[in-house]
């Protein structure tokens, strides 16, 4: 099933574009905090003076700005590049699973297998998944926005009323992932949790005929 | 600030249109809710400092999150921010009095009208409003947010809104027309330029609120505005079209106060002023361009054309820094209680700002957003940016509005407890959003750090909690004994540090020349 869609495992894709932003992130702020240390150091009143400097420079800080740019183009580029990987939809194939999110619960169909599984307030409903596959997702609120979010997957996506939510995801790595709801979403949002299994496909078969 | 006049009758106090009564009554009630709203906050980090619910139910969870941002964004930052321009602006252009003093003063009066409103939601029977600072529909609306408590929420919003409208109003009006002789657009004082970029901002997007909030009651209890398949999505961008440049209404005074705190503590004219100028009017235009980043996981948002103007946003950011940063290299340094305030803000604003950069990316906003991660970000730019930016203006201000001067010991104890606290409070929750801890929840499972992280990050809020009380104690002893502040404490560079502490109420008896955006400085460098 999974063949030669271009559906990549969000995770690894989330990995790569955060580490540059991480990154850049700790190189700026060692930066500026290393120039405001040096400015309070270096430039701190000592006696009565009064300093005379330029009050500015157009030339240094035009520069700088072409600089900021350049950065920011950089980023919104590799942005782009990782978004259009992890909002990609298959052009067909996959397992389907319908979502249904209300208060404050979730539902998971297998429309293909004719297989539901239903969240109880004793029970946390399990999605079961096969591992390296494709899986469409087509979700939907019965009541207020919810949002489906697989931490381990880094990606989430809201639930809205009366329309539906479509998207592709793959998992490729076998485990169980704990999932929530990230939307506030009244009473007991904070109890409306789910898991999702990450099987073997021999495995996932058999579950599903089970 | 908390300074009522002695003497003078409860009704010429409350009915004044002196603008630097006005400012002062704005920033004191606010002052007043931001205690109210921290305490909700102290409550919060009790229950989330261990797994499990031990203090409050999850109804009483949800009401207090909602309360809390509410009263922070509509009661305390933005009234903040507009107060010190209605107070400080005339000043700064050597204006005598304000345009429109009577709206001026509906404006003021609607706001604490709006938050006695909001708040006596606790009164009734289902409470009140739990729906989030944000209020989402459908989750608003009657069915699932039934009772007065969500139709006080709204009427207090819109009446808080619309006074903060009139204020903003009021002093860009003054802005414009009433300006010195000599004071030329491109003379304002960096401090003012940050009000007519808010001023700007608060004009464009309030309205949008208000639009947003009356339909939404409209929705409760006539017609289901928000019921179609488009509605939820619909008051979301009603929503965050006022909800983004909010959060710049309550930035760029903070930052126009912090540059002039910069400047005179650095003794330096501030070092590119026109490149700040530009910058401030290119970040309010652009702010007006990003609301829907706060949607990108709803997938019905043009994502990237939001990423796009988002990310930008780090030019104007950067020039911005580059000037603070400028003005401090190469000056004399005194680190006051105010200097070491824009100092933190400087420092703490930033982590705001680059994790700001991180969730302006789709890919990456789709894990983080609606988490912990979210939370510590805009409490770094609204916490450790903007509140410590007020701070700065406090203490450097503070001697200007009563004459007297603030304890510098105990805004340095204050500023020690604040900068750690603030650290403490908000870095691990940029770890426990990272983890997995969603926003809004009362109760998580101890998986990761989740259950350290938390309990740091209350016991940074409680730290935070102390710094207030010594802030307090600082206005106390600072009016039981009080140390006489002179005209110009700090050898100030622009035009309120020319006339008396307080202001007389026509505010100069006589004004210096004014040559550039820095008079004051000017005259002393041409005495020396
Ligand atoms: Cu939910
Ligand atoms: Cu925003």
């Amino acid at each position: 099933m999974a063949g030669a869609l271009a559906i990549a495992d969000t995770r690894s894709q989330f990995t790569d574009l955060f580490s540059v932003y991480q990154w850049l992130t700790v190189v700026v702020a060692g930066i500026v905090f290393g120039l405001v240390l040096f400015a309070l150091v270096r430039y701190r009143r000592r006696g009565n003076e009064y300093p005379r400097g330029k009050d500015k420079h157009t030339v240094a800080e035009s520069i700088y700005a072409l600089v900021l740019t350049a950065i920011a183009i950089t980023l919104v580029t590799l942005t782009f590049r990782t978004e259009d990987k992890t909002d990609a939809v298959a052009a067909n194939g996959g397992v389907r699973v319908d979502i249904v999110a209300f208060q404050w619960q979730w539902r998971f169909g297998y429309p293909d297998y004719g297989k539901t599984v239903l969240g109880t307030t004793e029970h946390v409903p399990t999605m079961v998944l096969p591992v390296g596959t494709v899986v469409r997702f087509d979700g939907i609120s019965r009541d207020v926005i919810h949002s489906f979010w697989v931490p381990a997957a880094r990606f989430k996506r809201d639930e809205f009323p009366k329309r539906h939510t479509k998207f592709d995801l793959r998992f490729d790595r076998v485990g169980t992932y704990i999932g929530r709801c990230a939307e506030f979403c009244g009473l007991r949002h904070t109890n409306m949790d789910f898991y999702v299994r990450v099987v073997p496909r021999d495995a996932f078969q058999r579950w599903v005929k089970s | 600030m908390l300074v009522v006049p002695r003497r003078a009758s409860l009704i010429g106090w409350v009915g004044s249109t002196d603008h630097k009564r006005i400012g002062v009554r704005v920033a004191t009630y606010a002052f007043g809710f931001f205690l109210l709203s921290g305490a909700f906050a102290l409550v919060m980090r009790t229950e989330l400092a261990r797994p499990g619910l031990q203090v409050v139910s999850e109804n009483t969870y949800n009401e207090l999150f909602t309360m809390h941002g509410s009263g922070m964004f509509f009661l305390v930052m933005a009234p903040l921010a507009l107060a010190l321009g209605m107070y400080f602006v005339p000043l700064q252009i050597g204006a005598s009095d304000i345009a429109w003093p009577r709206l001026a003063l509906i404006g003021d009066w609607l706001i604490p009208l709006g938050g006695v409103t909001m708040f006596s939601g606790f009164l009734t029977d289902h409470g009140a409003a739990k729906a989030g600072w944000t209020a989402f529909a459908p989750l608003s609306d009657i069915d699932r947010s039934p009772g007065y408590g969500m139709d006080l929420w709204i009427f207090g919003g819109l009446l808080a809104t619309a006074g903060v409208l009139l204020l903003a109003i009021s002093v860009l009006t003054t802005i414009v027309r009433f300006r010195a002789p000599g004071m030329t657009m491109l003379r304002l004082p960096v401090f003012t330029w940050s009000m007519v970029a808010t001023c700007l901002l608060v004009i464009t997007s309030f309205p949008a609120l208000i639009v947003a909030l009356s339909l939404l009651f409209v929705d409760r209890h006539f017609s289901g505005v928000y019921e179609g398949a488009s509605g939820p999505v619909l008051y979301q961008h009603l929503f965050w079209f006022y909800g983004h440049p909010v959060v710049y209404v309550i930035f760029f005074p903070f930052i126009g106060a912090v540059a002039e705190v910069v400047a005179v503590f650095s003794r330096r004219r501030f070092f590119g002023y026109h490149a700040l100028v530009l910058s401030l009017l290119v970040f309010a235009a652009l702010s007006m361009s990003v609301w829907a980043h706060h949607m990108f996981a709803t997938g019905r948002v043009t994502n990237q054309y939001f990423a796009l103007t988002s990310t930008i946003l780090l030019v104007p950011a950067g020039v911005e820094y580059f000037d603070l940063i400028g003005t401090m290299i190469g000056g004399s340094i005194l680190l006051s209680s105010a200097m070491l305030f824009a100092v933190g803000f400087i420092v703490l604003f930033l982590i705001g700002g680059l994790t700001g950069i991180i969730v302006a990316s789709p890919p990456l906003d789709y894990h983080v957003h609606d988490t912990y991660f979210v939370v510590g970000h805009f409490h770094y730019t609204i916490f450790a940016g903007s509140l410590f930016g007020f701070f700065a203006a406090v203490y450097y201000w503070y001697p200007k509005v009563t004459g007297r001067m603030l304890r510098e010991r105990l805004g340095k104890l204050q500023f020690v407890l604040y900068f750690l606290g603030a650290n403490l409070t908000f870095f691990p929750m940029l770890v426990s959003g990272y983890e997995g801890m969603p926003r809004r929840v009362a109760d998580y499972e101890n998986i990761h750090d989740l259950s350290l992280m938390n309990m740091l990050s209350t016991i940074g809020a409680f730290t935070i909690a102390l710094g207030t009380l010594v802030f307090l104690w600082n206005l106390r002893v600072s009016s039981r004994k009080p140390v006489p502040a002179g005209n110009d404490p700090w050898q100030g560079h622009t035009l309120e540090w020319w006339t008396t502490s307080p202001p007389p109420p026509h505010n100069f008896d006589s004004l210096p020349p004014v040559r550039s955006y820095s008079p004051l400085y000017d005259r002393r460098l041409g005495e020396s």
